[in-house]
């Protein structure tokens, strides 16, 4: 019976052309919209996680200022720390092995006639022990280095300023707010992804000593790296440098301490929010489309009283004329699902192409998809099947 | 032996302001093997009780038994499976499903009846053929004349062998010729044992009862007993 009746459904599906097209088309671009948005959101994320991850979780940041809620960062207060405070820190913990104070800033370097916008970092050497990263060509900064002319540049500068000429020996100047320096370049960095507060990549690495003297002129830092000796041990670390600062400034407004779980946790958590806010746009319009399915379901219902009022007459239960008007609702639907995941593939395949990052279609979505305009065709199908079923015989078949 | 006895019927349909009495008080019964013809003029009440026959609705009070079986408490399941196996309609209007053809019209109660494809499909050829219509079986309703699509409505009325056939004015959108056949069809079905009510104004179609009951009012006015 219930091949009877699919067959029965189809039949009156396509007695309509037109009207299903249209009907298919709606669900077809709302799933197309979810998948779309949904497997972008994923690729995105994935990308984002890789570039982040490669670092381990034993890094923590302080930073001035306090982290507002869940994972918004407040407005810097300013410059609270200063270098003692790093030695100091090393000191007064058990359990961090490398400490390091940070100045930061985005300035313009030049070399020649090309210059561009790149982060100078001003650190001691204690820092590529922290981040774990090292030189693709020359050699890193030492702590002889401190208070010399020198950097070290990410890759992805190099390339910028140099091209494929060798950069090693060569001189780049930047513009300070107190006037041109010139550094030699003494090593360029392996490709790295973002690293809590910069890109490696596009970054000039200069001794901590130098930047606070020659660029910075100032007593304070931006902010502290340090790296804890073991994983186990960061919530402990966490809880020393937190004791430390307390004791300096009596209060937990002033400064913040930031894992890499952390940010992690709240990348996920924005990630999430946005994939839900997007996600949860594209599914709007798969409610129209299933109001579109209703409206004409019920008009069908309709036009075919006297066929519903004929079959009651000739043995049909309630249930087979539900059952009929239901499938026919679930066939459009589940229908315009498939194509939907198609269409939606298609499009983030291409969408994520031109963004440059990974596509995503998880098996997991594909199947939510199907679930849910299979959930659409049931939820609109179930009102018009139901007002078709307890039609009256005798008023449907007298029904012209 | 009664096929159907129509006890002490009333139907009232409540039309908001006012309350119409369809059927005031019916008894009838109705015996297996015979025609019986119920005449009468228009809102007299004949088309109700034919729906009550036909367990299409139910009536407000009395009871009817249908082969035994009191119908006046089954729920709308039970109905649609009596419907289903006992009773087979004729309409006026043929009321063919306009996008099947001829064979799968006939097969149409035998699918709500759960008999598998193969067995329907033959028992569907059998009557088709029986209906002298063996070319006209992939045929949709529209490609059929109005006798031809009135034998179809007959052939999908015989499909569960049911004990009783409900004629509609069978013969009602039909030329002369083709009116003819249908009654000739109709008395050799009964030739054959099956019982048969046929609501008419013709008076002509009414000479094949073996009784004719006249309604008037919603009442039985008067039965005519054939010799």
């Amino acid at each position: 019976m219930i091949f009877e009746m699919l067959k029965s459904a189809i039949r009156s599906i396509l007695s309509n052309k037109t009207r299903t097209f249209l009907s298919v088309l709606g669900i077809t671009i709302g799933i197309a919209a979810v998948i779309a948005v949904v497997s972008l959101g994923e690729g995105a994320g994935s990308s984002i996680k890789k570039n982040i991850s490669s670092l381990g979780s034993n890094i923590l940041m302080i930073m001035p200022g306090k982290t507002a809620g869940k994972g918004r960062l407040a407005q810097a207060v300013g410059d609270v720390f200063t270098e003692e405070d790093a030695d100091k820190l090393l000191a007064y913990s058990t359990s961090l092995d490398g400490v390091t104070p940070i100045l930061t800033m985005q300035m313009n370097v030049q070399v020649g006639a090309v210059n561009t916008i790149a982060n100078l970092v001003g650190a001691k050497s204690d820092i590529w022990s922290i981040l774990q990263i090292n030189v693709m060509e020359g050699r890193l900064t030492l702590p002889s280095d401190e208070s010399k002319s020198v950097c070290v540049i990410g890759q992805k500068l190099k390339e910028d300023l140099f091209g494929d000429e060798p950069a090693i020996g060569k001189s780049i100047s930047i513009l300070t707010p107190a006037g041109k320096r010139t550094f030699t370049v003494v090593g360029v960095l392996e490709p790295a992804g973002q690293l809590l507060f910069f890109r490696p990549d596009e970054a000039v690495i200069i001794p901590f000593k130098t930047a606070k003297l020659r660029v910075f002129h100032t007593k304070k830092v931006s902010l502290i790296l340090a790296k804890v000796r073991e994983p186990e041990l960061t919530q402990i670390a966490m809880q020393e440098i937190d004791s430390y600062f307390f004791k300096k400034f009596h209060s937990e407004d002033r400064y913040s301490i930031i894992s890499q779980d952390y940010i992690l946790q709240t990348l996920n958590e924005s990630l999430t929010i946005l994939n839900l806010v997007l996600g949860g746009i594209a599914g709007i319009s798969l409610l129209v489309g299933g109001i579109g399915i209703m409206n004409i379901m019920l008009v069908s219902v309709i036009e075919r009283t006297r066929e519903i009022g004929i079959r009651k007459a000739l043995g049909a239960t309630r249930s087979s004329i539900l059952l009929q008007f239901i499938l026919e609702a679930v066939i459009v639907t589940l229908t315009g699902g498939i194509f939907g995941i198609v269409l939606g593939a298609i499009a983030g395949k291409i969408i994520s192409r031109f963004i440059n990052i990974p596509f995503i279609l998880s098996p997991a979505v594909v199947l939510i998809a199907t679930a849910i305009s299979t959930a659409i065709g049931l939820f609109f199908g179930v009102f018009p099947a139901h007002k078709a079923s307890k039609l009256n015989p005798v008023e449907a078949l007298r029904y012209e | 032996m009664n096929l159907i006895e129509i006890r002490n019927v009333t139907k009232i349909y409540d039309l908001g302001d006012v309350k119409v009495n369809a059927l005031r008080g019916i008894n009838l019964e109705i015996k297996e093997g015979e025609i019986l013809v119920i005449m009468g003029p228009s809102g007299s009440g004949k088309s109700t009780l034919l729906n009550l026959l036909g367990l299409l609705d139910k009536p407000t009070s009395g009871k009817i038994i249908l082969a035994g079986k009191d119908v006046s408490s089954m729920n709308d399941n039970e109905l649609a499976k009596m419907r289903n196996r006992f009773i087979g309609f004729i309409f006026q209007q043929f009321n063919l499903l306009p996008r099947m053809n001829a064979i799968e019209n006939v097969e149409l109660p035998m699918v709500y009846a759960g008999i598998p494809k193969k067995e329907r499909t033959k028992r569907a050829k059998e009557l088709l053929e029986k209906m002298g219509l063996e070319n006209r079986m992939h045929h949709l309703p529209s490609q059929l004349s109005g006798g031809q699509q009135q034998r179809v409505a007959i052939a999908r009325a015989l499909a569960n062998s049911p004990k009783l056939i409900l004629a509609d004015e069978p013969t009602g959108n039909l030329d002369s010729r083709s009116g003819d056949m249908i009654i000739n069809i109709l008395k050799e079905l009964n030739k054959q044992g099956m019982t048969i009510v046929v609501v008419t104004h013709d008076s002509e179609i009414a000479k094949i009862g073996d009784r004719i009951v006249h309604i008037k009012d919603g009442k039985i006015h008067e039965i005519e007993v054939k010799e």
